[in-house]
């Protein structure tokens, strides 16, 4: 018998959402960052991403239930799937989009390779890596649900459906609320304000 | 110091080539202040970036002190039109950054920074993000931050060119001041050649199309100088002669064939900013 209390369901969720999370944002870098440096695999591999990011992520359940099982590690695949389009592609684009004359300046200053990169090229192109990864956050978080409906084992989509097989109207509506609640809480808390903190800092904010 | 031998620059795009510059020649004595004026697209900057290192001639070479330069390095420190200053770094780490390269330590960075600030009077705005400053006070920082890095020689492309007129003058005086305290050779583009003639020991005369010196004038004039000098208005009025040969050449490029410039529409000294639309 799975636990059905909220708070317990809520932290189950949470885990998955960041364990998913990390992984899409860790990979997400590399894999912006490679295809940025190579116009080969920019060919190659951005309409792949592209094409990738407009399929939904509950498209991508069956077959992940069809590698990992009924479990765990499908629901974290989802997740990772659901964010990582949208994250690596904001890396490219935004490394893509750097003011050659940031880099012609550090260049004449004695800036070389690695330290260029991550001196110049990076920060210049965090603003739009923050808003990708805002986005890949919602994304993120539709895809866990989509994945706890669907496997449901435990987390807040399997209370939900728990709710739904014993006709308790309260409970699915409550658990709604929930996750419109945390959903919101975290987007304006957290990325909505590292947002914020680093257009104004970078001199982008309108107004 | 400085020796441009035979440098060619040709770009070549889809819709065909541009000779930006052909058979250049220019030797750079060690503490001149050189000043570059010509139409734009006549290879100024081209030429500027060569010497810098971030371009590469499609034949010839720079040499300094007898190397060829072969990539950017920090003893030929550049500044462009704009700061070009790194929105993410506080006006006094934008300042260190190059330092910090250079391997200087945490305080001698730091004590340098804040030194080079107070030159171009921006000590106050240390913590200031680019951002909240005016573009002069930013051309300022990047001045500062250039001069931070000991080079010995200075790159200036058009670096006053977006300032309003007040802070153009200002920051001339300030240049000099900098110049003359510091000894750098000083390479210098402009296309209004009062700001040429007020600065420079020598001023080279560049054509476009393809960009070649044409002419050189050398600058005799005391310093401090002032713009209402009789004398430097005589040698801006010899050069803007030899410039709107230039002027009308490329407007007739660009322009209907038809095209001519007015003979009485230059008349040196009437206008303190004659040239500054060439
Ligand atoms: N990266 C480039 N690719 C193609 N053409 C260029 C490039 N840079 C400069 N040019 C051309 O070379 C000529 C000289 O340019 P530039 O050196 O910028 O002139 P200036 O600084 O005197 O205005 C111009 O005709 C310009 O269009
Ligand atoms: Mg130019």
């Amino acid at each position: 018998m799975q636990d059905l209390s909220i708070p317990i369901a809520a932290q189950i969720s949470m885990r998955r959402l960041l364990v998913g999370y990390l992984i899409s944002l860790l990979v997400g870098l590399l894999l912006g960052i490679m295809i940025s440096r190579s116009k080969y695999l920019d060919e190659t591999l951005s309409p792949l991403l592209l094409g990738m990011q407009t399929l939904p992520s509950i498209c991508w359940i069956p077959l992940a239930i069809l590698w990992f099982g009924l479990g765990e590690e499908s629901i974290i695949f989802v997740i990772v799937i659901g964010a990582i389009f949208s994250i690596s592609m904001a890396v490219v684009s935004g490394i893509k989009n750097v003011p050659p004359l940031f880099i012609r300046a550090a260049k004449t200053m004695g800036a070389k390779g690695w330290h260029s990169y991550t001196t110049v090229v990076i920060p210049a192109a965090l603003p739009s890596i923050i808003s990708g990864m805002k986005q890949g956050w919602s994304f993120a978080w539709r895809a866990l649900m989509a994945g706890e409906l669907l496997t449901p084992t435990s987390g807040l989509g399997y209370v939900l459906i728990m709710g739904r097989d014993l006709h308790d109207m309260n409970q699915v509506v409550g658990i709604m609320l929930v996750i419109v609640i945390m959903g919101l809480v975290i987007d304006r808390l957290i990325f909505a304000r590292a947002e914020n903190a680093i257009l104004y800092r970078w001199g982008l904010s309108r107004n | 110091m400085l020796e441009i031998s035979g440098v060619y620059k040709t770009f070549t795009q889809k819709n065909g080539a541009t000779n930006a510059l052909q058979d250049v020649h220019l030797s750079i004595k060690k503490g001149e202040f050189v000043v570059l004026v010509g139409p734009s697209g006549c290879g100024k900057s081209t030429l500027l970036n060569i010497i810098a290192g971030l371009e590469k001639p499609t034949s010839g070479q720079v040499c300094k002190e007898g190397r060829p330069i072969l990539e950017a390095g920090p003893d030929r420190m550049v500044m462009f039109q704009e700061a070009a200053l790194f929105p993410w770094l506080k006006v006094i780490e934008n300042v260190e950054y190059g330092m910090k390269i250079k391997g200087l330590g945490k305080r001698e960075r730091r004590e340098k920074a804040i030194h080079f600030l107070k030159m171009v009077h921006l000590t106050r705005f240390a913590t200031a993000y680019p951002h909240e400053l005016s573009v002069g006070m930013r051309q300022r920082v990047a001045l500062a931050r250039a001069l931070s890095m000991d080079s010995d020689i200075l790159l200036m492309d058009e670096p006053f060119a977006a300032l309003d007129s007040q802070t153009k003058s200002i920051l001339h005086t300030e240049l000099q001041q900098i110049w003359c305290a510091t000894k750098k050779t000083i390479i210098f583009v402009t296309h209004n050649v009062d700001e040429a003639v007020l600065l420079a020991d020598r001023v080279i005369v560049m054509t476009a199309n393809p960009g070649r010196i044409k002419k050189e004038f050398r600058v005799q004039l005391g310093r401090p100088r002032n713009i209402e000098d009789i004398d430097l208005a005589r040698t801006v009025g010899q050069i803007l002669g030899e410039l709107k040969e230039e002027v009308e050449k490329v407007a007739k490029a660009e322009l209907d064939s038809d095209w001519t410039l007015e003979n009485n529409s230059f008349v040196p000294g009437s206008n303190t900013h004659l040239g500054n639309g060439i």
